[in-house]
């Protein structure tokens, strides 16, 4: 069984938005919501600062709170390839799994009346197809594949790279990981 | 720092927006049915059942907490964005949710406080009971008046701390990540149903009683409400920074810190009312102004029951890991 995974090379994001557009676009989000987004933080006194290009999304947590706060079981961890999914046809859009969330990567969808998210595109990896947004990722920052095969993309940089991943303290134990300096990139 | 996000949901940013003033009436009503429901208990059950003889309360109190947590529940579906899949809450268990193991709670406190409504109804004035069959029922269920007056008090105690594993569940919300939450809307539940009695009872014995029980309630609170914000104090960052709307006395922060002020009033104020009530020597009738001063003390409760409510909800949002 696949265990699906996503890495974010942050040193090669230009933050060119063409991900947020592409998954908009695939998962007919609708206007003014968002099933990823990207973070520019800037630190630091002028001349001496630094800019961190940030894309988040639903981390796919092997430990999802909004899997255990769900009421109705609508959210739920796909066994077969650790995607955090959701059959939208339980949602009562009781808002549980949206305030239980750490990542704030969920949210309403108030055209179709429930909760909306990142499903890693599932529809488009059923197809061997990757998600919309590592496609389109100009700067080949977002890498997807199967954490259990160790020549898959992910494997290969997660082996050769310094990795974090957010809110580690926090026990949800995510799927996305990021790598942000240590190594150049190739 | 700067920080610009591109693909923000209103949902989730800058802080959450997820629940409203809808679900802080639901924990309010929830929870002081859940009071009302112990107190009614320790109403029937003290003195072998003399001491509700002849108080009106000991009919309409019970009546009373079904009509107020239908009115908290139908907030709560108000708040639902997709209000005809509620079935789905009934056609599964999820034991890790509070939400789940507490929407088949309060299916469950529903019949008993029924039952117990019934239970208790007086003898004398069953003939008012609309059908024949209910006057039945109510026949049959008072021989079990003692297990029910149990069932109803740990039903009671079940929601009042549901309303607070509600939130403390959270732990991306670190202002409600607190094992102390349930406890501190559990004592503020028996607070506001204590209050409660004291309006609605009729007689000078009952209104006395539950005076005094009022006073130990608003010492729990005040005990409980100052320990939870000195654990949230010197716990990490996340949750030191989650209290600081209530103490951040600016305009971005005005209504937490308006919240906090009349907390730290009422409290003590109300307190002092009712040590002042049973303290002081009544008639054999209270007069109408004891009666104001009771009221007004109870009613000082409510009101902070519901700010207590009402304001945890909102700041519990803008707080984050």
């Amino acid at each position: 069984m696949p265990k699906y995974a996503m890495v974010i090379d942050q040193r090669r994001c230009v933050a060119c938005m063409a991900c947020v557009v592409a998954c908009k676009k695939e998962n007919d989000v609708p206007p003014g919501e968002f099933r990823t987004r990207v973070v520019e933080q800037t630190e630091g006194k002028f001349p001496e600062l630094r800019m961190e290009l940030r894309s988040e999304l639903c981390n796919h947590c092997d430990n999802p709170p909004c899997v255990y706060n769900c009421p109705t079981g609508a959210s739920y961890k796909n066994k077969e390839n650790g995607m955090v999914l959701l059959k939208s046809y339980r949602c009562v859009g009781c808002k549980s799994c949206v305030a239980a969330c750490p990542y704030d990567a969920r949210y309403i969808n108030e055209e179709k009346g429930y909760v909306d998210k990142c499903t890693f595109c599932a529809h488009r990896v059923k197809e061997g197809k990757e998600p919309a947004c590592v496609a389109t990722c100009v700067g080949k920052s977002r890498i997807f594949g199967d954490l259990d095969d160790p020549k898959s993309l992910v494997s290969i940089a997660l082996h050769q790279n310094h990795s974090e991943v957010l809110l580690k303290s926090v026990g949800t134990i995510p799927r996305v990981y990021y790598i942000k300096k240590f190594s150049k990139p190739e | 720092m700067e920080i610009t996000v591109t693909g923000l949901n209103a949902i989730s940013n800058p802080h959450l927006h997820a629940w409203d003033w809808r679900v802080s009436l639901y924990l309010f009503l929830g929870g002081l049915s859940a009071g009302l429901a112990m107190m009614n208990s320790v109403l029937h059950v003290r003195k072998n059942g003399r001491l509700a003889e002849g108080d009106k309360a000991s009919i309409s109190a019970p009546m009373y907490v079904p009509i107020i947590l239908s009115i908290g529940m139908f907030f709560i579906f108000l708040d639902l964005e997709s209000k005809l899949h509620v079935f789905w809450f009934y056609l599964t268990v999820q034991p890790f949710s509070p939400m789940s193991w507490g929407s088949w709670g309060l299916l469950a406190f529903y019949p008993i406080s029924i039952m117990y409504a019934l239970a208790m109804f007086p003898e004398n004035k069953r003939s008012l009971l609309a059908f024949r069959q209910l006057q039945e029922l109510s026949i049959w269920m008072s021989r079990y008046k003692l297990q029910l007056a149990a069932a109803n008090f740990g039903m009671g105690l079940f929601i009042g701390i549901y309303t607070g594993v509600l939130l403390s569940a959270y732990v991306a919300r670190p202002l409600w990540n607190s094992a102390l939450l349930p406890i501190v809307f559990l004592t503020s539940a028996m607070s506001a149903g204590a209050a409660f009695m004291i309006i609605i009872s009729s007689r000078k014995q009952v209104k006395l009683f539950f005076t005094k029980i009022e006073i130990w309630m608003i010492l729990a609170e005040m005990v409980m409400l100052p320990l939870y914000f000195y654990g949230q104090y010197i716990a990490s960052d996340a949750q030191r920074e989650s209290i600081m709307p209530f103490f951040t006395f600016n305009h971005e922060y005005f209504w937490y810190g308006l919240a906090m002020l009349f907390l730290v009033m009422i409290l003590p104020i109300a307190l002092v009312m009712k040590y002042m009530e049973i303290t002081e020597e009544h008639g054999e009738e209270l007069t109408s102004a004891a009666l104001f001063k009771m009221n007004l003390s109870a009613l000082m409760v409510l009101a902070g029951g519901l700010v207590i409510r009402l304001s945890f909800v909102y700041a519990g949002q803008l707080s984050h890991l």
